[in-house]
């Protein structure tokens, strides 16, 4: 059943289209061969004139970087180019060679227009040795003739090699052009969310503001005692709205890098001895215990910015309140004297925080689902900030299991003032 | 004030919402009108006994839901509203209520939730609310 199919004619490859297009055939091949023994003494003295040529170009000192060793180098591969010519053999593997030319100088921005000229000056060069070895017009004019052929389908190669290196190189800039355009969509995205989530979350408090006040003016409430119960929320909700806006300045001063901190040595007993108390109240109006495990230790210096040391402390001990309905809260601190920083844990009983959720728990706006907040939610950026405030102290920050399998572990670290020396090595 | 304005039967509504304050606040602005008793709630089997018993004059609807769950995943106000107009036996009045409140939410939630009425929050006029509360039922 098999007709014979029609094999499509295979296409012209560029060399085989050069050498027909300047009838470059197996005669000018058997000439140019006989040239070698008779050319070969001139490919050095060629070679100095090819380089004679190119240092001159504006771009040279960004270009021939390896001095008189590279300049060595490329004046052996020039006269290798040169014995190259007077091969008899100019097939694919030939123009494979001469292919690679333009790719090589495009990737050191080694501009086609000076290597063109030095050609031309290589090739008159060449022509007038001619007219050494061949006196006579008539014994001249075939080899000469010859080498103008090679000479041309080695430029013209050289040239395409140029145009195609020059293709990839757009084709690549093409591609990071399309990647940066993308990535400027996904961000543009991003904040677009952002501000309907920052929207949302203002509009919530300032709801339960307006609406309370309002229920008050308009005289609906029953009692006195519920007129100071509503106005209690209306409170409460103006405390969220400010802790809102105070974590959206940091949050965007962060981002935008415009937040300073400023390192300098502290003490960590005294940060947690003042943030404790400010939780102390938070935790005892919900029957939490609240255990300072450091207090038995001597803890060594830290290197960080104090109120932001701070603002993480109290981000995470609030947080551990809030997602605890029953049992405590305790702090540990570890020092890693090898390591050079101090871990300090703070450790609940709460609810606990799914495995897969506990590094999207760093993002703006996650909140943790089945809080027990009814009401009084946080901004959703306290976790996002102190991981972000954290890291701009050279620290690390996480959440692990309870130590018992249920509630979580909140971590960060913060570096050593001065690694590697444990108080008691100080001492003694 | 005026309490238990008639003697018939007061009507029904239930609140999802989860947030507590602004729960509160509907559910005092509407019961101070007199002829409503609200009943407020995330629990979504709970919220369908009431409704599938036909107790229920008008669900008031929050959009973003953090404790809701049906058919063992998590619903939102949008989806919630669905599920409550296919297992009511009789007409339920929806006012879905949000504070996402970007161009073009108004008419997405609309549209694909089948509520009756939309409210922007921030609500704050309990005599608003009540009206279309109101009109919602009628």
């Amino acid at each position: 059943m098999s007709a014979p199919v029609p094999t499509k004619p295979r296409e012209e490859t560029f060399i085989e289209e050069m050498k027909r297009y300047l009838h470059l055939g197996e005669s000018d091949a058997i000439l140019l061969k006989r040239l070698l023994p008779r050319m070969e003494k001139y490919l050095p003295e060629m070679a100095e004139r090819f380089y004679a040529q190119i240092p001159h170009h504006p771009g040279a000192s960004r270009v021939f970087t390896g001095g008189e060793a590279q300049v060595l180098r490329l004046k052996s591969t020039l006269q290798a180019w040169g014995r190259g010519l007077f091969n008899g053999v100019y097939d694919e593997h030939y123009a494979d060679d001469r292919f690679q030319i333009g790719f090589r100088h495009v990737r050191i921005t080694l501009d086609q227009k000076y290597v063109i000229s030095a050609m031309g000056v290589v090739r008159s060069f060449l022509m007038e040795k001619m007219f050494d070895e061949f006196p006579t017009r008539e014994e001249r004019l075939a080899y000469s003739q010859a080498l103008s052929k090679i000479l041309d389908l080695d430029l013209n190669l050289m040239c395409d090699s140029y145009f195609r290196a020059t293709m990839a190189h757009l084709q690549t800039l093409n591609q990071e052009l399309e990647q940066a355009s993308v990535q400027l969509a996904e961000a543009n995205a991003i904040k677009d969310e952002f501000l309907a989530q920052v929207s949302h979350d203002l509009r919530t408090p300032l709801n339960s503001i307006l609406s309370f006040t309002k229920l008050v003016l308009d005289g609906l409430c029953i009692s006195p005692e519920e007129e100071k119960e509503v106005l209690r929320d209306v409170f409460s909700s103006g405390q969220l709205l400010l802790r809102l806006v105070n974590d959206l300045l940091d949050i965007s001063s962060i981002e935008a890098g415009k937040l300073a901190l400023e390192l300098e040595e502290l003490d960590p007993r005294a940060v947690l001895d003042s943030t404790l108390p400010l939780v102390a109240v938070q935790a005892a109006s919900r029957n939490l215990r609240l255990v300072d495990e450091t207090l038995e230790q001597e803890l060594p210096r830290v290197r960080g910015d104090e109120i932001r040391f701070r603002q993480v402390l109290l981000n995470l001990l609030s947080n551990a309140v809030k997602f605890t309905p029953r049992g405590g809260v305790t702090i540990r601190a570890t020092p890693d004297y090898p390591l050079g920083f101090l871990r300090i844990e703070i450790e609940d009983t709460g609810i606990g925080i799914p495995v897969d959720k506990r590094d999207s728990a760093f993002e703006k706006f996650v909140r943790h689902d089945r809080a027990d907040l009814r009401g009084i939610a946080g901004s959703g950026l306290g976790l996002a900030i102190a991981k972000r405030l954290v890291e701009m102290m050279h620290g690390n920050i996480g959440l692990d299991s309870g130590t018992n399998g249920n509630g979580s572990i909140a971590w960060f670290t913060i570096p050593l003032a001065t690694p590697a020396k444990p108080p008691e090595t100080r001492r003694a | 004030m005026s309490e238990t304005v008639s003697q018939g039967k007061k009507k029904r509504i239930i609140i999802v919402e989860d947030n507590i304050l602004v729960a509160k606040f509907f559910q005092m602005a509407l019961e101070r009108a007199g002829d409503f008793s609200c009943m407020v709630s995330e629990d979504v089997p709970e919220i369908l006994r009431e409704v599938t018993a036909g107790e229920v004059d008008l669900v008031l609807l929050d959009v973003s839901l953090s404790n809701a769950e049906w058919d063992g995943h998590r619903v939102n106000g949008v989806e919630l509203c669905r599920i409550l107009k296919e297992k009511s036996p009789r007409r339920l009045p929806v006012l879905l209520a949000t504070a996402h409140a970007m161009s073009g939410d108004r008419e997405r939630f609309l549209e694909t939730s089948g509520a009756d009425g939309y409210l922007e929050k921030p609500v704050y006029d309990s005599a608003q609310l009540v009206a279309q509360v109101r009109e919602l039922m009628a």
